[in-house]
């Protein structure tokens, strides 16, 4: 059984993690299904299909999705794994024991994340902020990724092609920090505590546990069997194996089955519970009482354990601020960015804030690196959310819709290529009296060139020189104009987000015109 | 293994790049003699572009004469747009794989392609059919969309630009070869051998913020010449450039136009754009700007030009 769970863990984790990190685009996009099958996107993008499924599995099998499909269980099993804590001789002091659930945070957390889960619309920073798989995602983005891109371009260096240097430009100091806090709180948690995290602070682990308490088939000990030497319970990592009592804490239990072979007496079995639910009931209740004093007994020191970990969240979510004063302020934004470019697809600002989660495999994915995750700029509510920020040559491309095809929330919704080519995301402004064909009386037109869509036109201006002109109802907003103007710090053209997208006519197409040369001319 | 001869290959390609740059220049110079007898121009018309270039290259004494035997060349073409042969936004691919060939074929050791593309490099090096074209005969196709590919070098004889970042692989080779199409252009008027070489160099946003026109002059008097300018005029641009809005703005010209006068070539090519769409000498500053920097002349009537019908 454990041997199954390993195997589909690796297999399930692996080519997600890759794909979170894929910033050659080697993997097929199709790989995006990992992503959509993960609790709080399919929650967020309403997909019923895989909220029923996930449902189904739980109440049949228990917590198998915190075991094998969530990639933060799995990380934090490989973390466990390599701190060898719980493992078989691996010291008294490596050994897992039964805590009881720290039930008024468990609740509480849920209860804000349910909260914020609904009104979305309000603001769904609790859903970003609490969302395992996003917060995965954005380890994986702001972690891990730099780090790949490096090896990347040391083989670059080794061995040219097939690799190609990568400067990276999506690293955003907020994220990185909020990336790195967790990784540390989980990491540490994980090592120590095993899967507390899981069943503290994950509102998806609590909510699935109030199914998994009832799910058919459980882990069970036959009491009649148990010798109560405790061994399954100094190797669960979910620290939900009282021994003392035979008790079993199903909400709590991943279904990890690190327990089962640990078992001499063969007492503990994975059972369908169907038929002895009326015994189990009364059982239960009696179980809860016995629990209820053994903790009194053992409750000093794992209060203690469990006070320290609330205070250590709370220093770690108290030093953000912190970190915020010491960080250089950004500099001011032009006028022209007050309102964040969200990528095509995307709707509506609204839209666009109230379902992403911040998991930025969008911006792991986009080939121009122009999906970039915002700090505090545009508000709370848009903390680690990407926007469109164009640079050297990088805008938004116009034969692209890639972040709209992995977007596993809905917050950028599917569309084709020919749908994004009649979005408008924001519109080209022209300021003349920055323009380098007013202020220095010579040739430019980058800003045209670059236009796909022949928004930006070279009119004439005064003798052979030309100006540019927008034709806003052509315009995409794909920030080509922008990214290529050379006059700097304050561009002389810049796109402005439409809060809602606008659809836009393609450019007319022009009558051919018929054309027979047989001379050089020369 | 393959590795290992990967590895090996690159360092020595590398060592021969560097002992023969001198060669080159020393090549270059002893071909004027030879070339005494060849045109200063060839321009064809009416074939399809692999033929075109074999017949061009045969009447400028073969393509051996600018390509000896263990050289590394690099082919500059434009790839800078996602767009597809026929939008005639980027060098036609038929005849960058020509090309390829016909370095393979003088004895060239390696012949990469790359462009400093606009668009994503990726979708520019697919769409344009280019990389397909070049891997298929042998070419390596680089990438050139990072600054870590550029090395800053002096510019002693341009005015405005001084020095500029150019892209490693051309400043590696022993040969290379600017390989553009005939466009209208929005900024420049018109894109062709000259505008071509800002493909090369990195910093583009300071030619258009330094007079476009002077800063392509000056980036043309780089002492690494290209060994032909290969003006591609088998489908031209014929307005909304330089990336086109539809197939309506391209036309089929079936012509090409060679010369180791790079405002020469350009001078040719904007006459025969005249005979599409008008267009003055004097709008495209950089012609004027070029003929003042010494870079070749405008005044092709007093050249010796082989025109090819086919």
């Amino acid at each position: 059984m454990k041997a199954l769970r390993v195997v589909l863990a690796v297999v399930l984790f692996v080519p997600l993690a890759l794909f979170s990190i894929d910033f050659l685009d080697w993997l097929p996009r199709s790989l995006s299904w990992l992503m959509r099958v993960q609790a709080v996107p399919a929650l967020v993008a309403h997909s019923l299909f895989i909220i029923l499924l996930l449902a189904l599995l739980t109440l049949m099998f228990g917590r198998l999705y915190c075991s094998v499909l969530c990639p933060l269980g799995v990380f934090q099993d490989i973390i466990n794994r390599l701190a060898r804590r719980g493992r078989p001789n691996s010291g008294k002091k490596r050994r897992f024991r039964y805590v009881e659930p720290i039930s008024w945070l468990r609740w509480t957390l849920l209860g804000v994340f349910l909260l914020s889960l609904i009104a979305h619309r309000q603001s769904n920073v609790a859903v970003t902020v609490l969302d395992p798989y996003s917060n995965f995602e954005r380890m994986a983005v702001n972690l891990f990724r730099p780090i790949a891109v490096g090896i990347n371009n040391f083989l670059e260096l080794l061995f040219k092609m097939p690799f190609y240097h990568i400067t990276l430009h999506t690293i955003t100091i907020w994220s990185v920090i909020f990336a790195g806090v967790v990784f540390l709180g989980v990491g540490v948690t994980a090592a120590l505590r095993g899967r507390l995290f899981c069943n503290t602070i994950c509102p998806v682990g609590s909510l699935l546990g109030l199914l998994s308490r009832r799910a058919l088939f459980r882990i069970a000990i036959d009491e009649s069997k148990c010798t109560h030497c405790g061994r399954c319970t100094r190797r669960c990592k979910s620290e939900c194996i009282d021994f003392k009592t035979a008790h079993i804490d199903a909400s709590r239990c991943v279904v990890c089955f690190n327990c089962l072979d640990s078992c001499k007496e063969s007492a503990l079995g994975y059972r369908n519970t169907l038929l002895r639910r009326a015994a189990a009931s009364a059982e239960e209740a009696a179980t809860i009482n016995a629990a209820d004093g053994y903790v009194a007994a053992t409750v000093l020191p794992a209060r203690l354990s469990r006070r320290t970990f609330v205070a250590a969240s709370i220093a770690a979510t108290a030093t953000l601020p912190a970190a915020g004063r010491i960080l250089p302020a950004p500099a001011e934004p032009h006028s022209s960015k007050l309102t964040p470019i969200t990528p095509p697809g995307s709707m509506a600002l609204k839209h666009f804030t109230a379902h992403c989660t911040g998991c930025q495999l969008c911006v792991t994915h986009c080939p121009q690196q122009i999906l970039k995750p915002a700090g505090l700029q545009f508000g709370v509510n848009y903390l680690f959310k990407p926007h469109l920020v164009f640079f050297e040559t990088a805008f938004c491309n116009y034969e692209c819709n890639k972040c709209s095809e992995i977007c596993p929330n809905g917050a950028i919704e599917k569309i084709s290529i020919e749908q994004k080519q009649t979005t408008q995301i924001g519109i080209a402004r022209f300021e003349r009296e920055l323009c380098v064909v007013i202020t220095e009386g010579t040739d430019c037109g980058a800003c045209s060139e670059h236009c796909p869509t022949q928004a930006v036109r070279m009119e004439t201006y005064k003798d052979t020189l030309r100006l540019p002109k927008v034709y806003a109802e052509l315009c995409v907003g794909c920030g080509g104009c922008e990214s290529i103007c050379p006059v700097t710090p304050v561009k002389a053209i810049n796109v402005v987000a439409n809060s809602v997208h606008q659809p836009v006519q393609k450019p007319e197409e022009e009558e051919t015109k018929e054309i027979e040369v047989n001379d050089f001319g020369f | 293994m393959e590795r290992r001869d990967f590895i090996k290959k690159t360092v020595t390609a590398g060592a021969v790049s560097a002992l023969s740059f001198e060669q080159l220049f020393a090549a270059a110079g002893g071909s004027k003699m030879v070339m005494g007898a060849t045109p200063d121009m060839v321009a064809v018309m009416g074939g399809e572009p692999a033929q075109m270039l074999a017949k061009a290259l045969e009447a400028l004494g073969g393509v051996e004469a600018y390509v000896k035997k263990g050289q590394s060349v690099v082919i500059k073409p434009n790839i800078g747009w996602d767009k597809k042969p026929e939008l005639a936004a980027n060098t036609n691919p038929e005849l960058v794989g020509a090309l390829v060939e016909a370095c393979y074929k003088a004895g060239a050791s390696k012949v990469s392609v790359f462009d400093h593309t606009c668009d994503n490099w990726q979708k520019c090096y697919l769409s344009s059919g280019i990389e397909a074209a070049a891997k298929a005969v042998g070419a390596e196709v680089l990438p050139a969309n990072d600054e870590s590919y550029y090395t800053e070098v002096p510019l002693p004889n341009g005015i405005k630009l001084k020095t500029a970042k150019i892209h490693k692989a051309i400043l590696d080779a022993d040969v290379w070869f600017n390989v553009p199409i005939l466009k209208n252009h929005g900024g420049a008027k018109m894109s062709i051998a000259m505008k071509n070489f800002m493909g090369i160099v990195w910093d583009r946003q300071f030619f258009h913020s330094n007079d476009l026109q002077q800063t392509i002059a000056d980036i043309c008097t780089w002492s690494k010449k290209p060994a032909l300018n290969i003006v591609d005029a088998y489908r031209i641009l014929r307005k909304n450039g330089p990336q086109g809005r539809s197939i309506n703005d391209a036309t089929v010209l079936k012509s090409l136009i060679v010369s180791r006068d790079i405002v020469a070539a350009d001078t040719a090519a904007i006459k025969m754009f005249n005979q599409v769409e008008a267009m003055s000498i004097e709008q495209v500053g950089c012609i004027a700007h070029g003929e003042k920097l010494n870079l070749g002349t405008s005044q092709i009537d007093n050249l010796n030009i082989q025109r090819i019908k086919l």
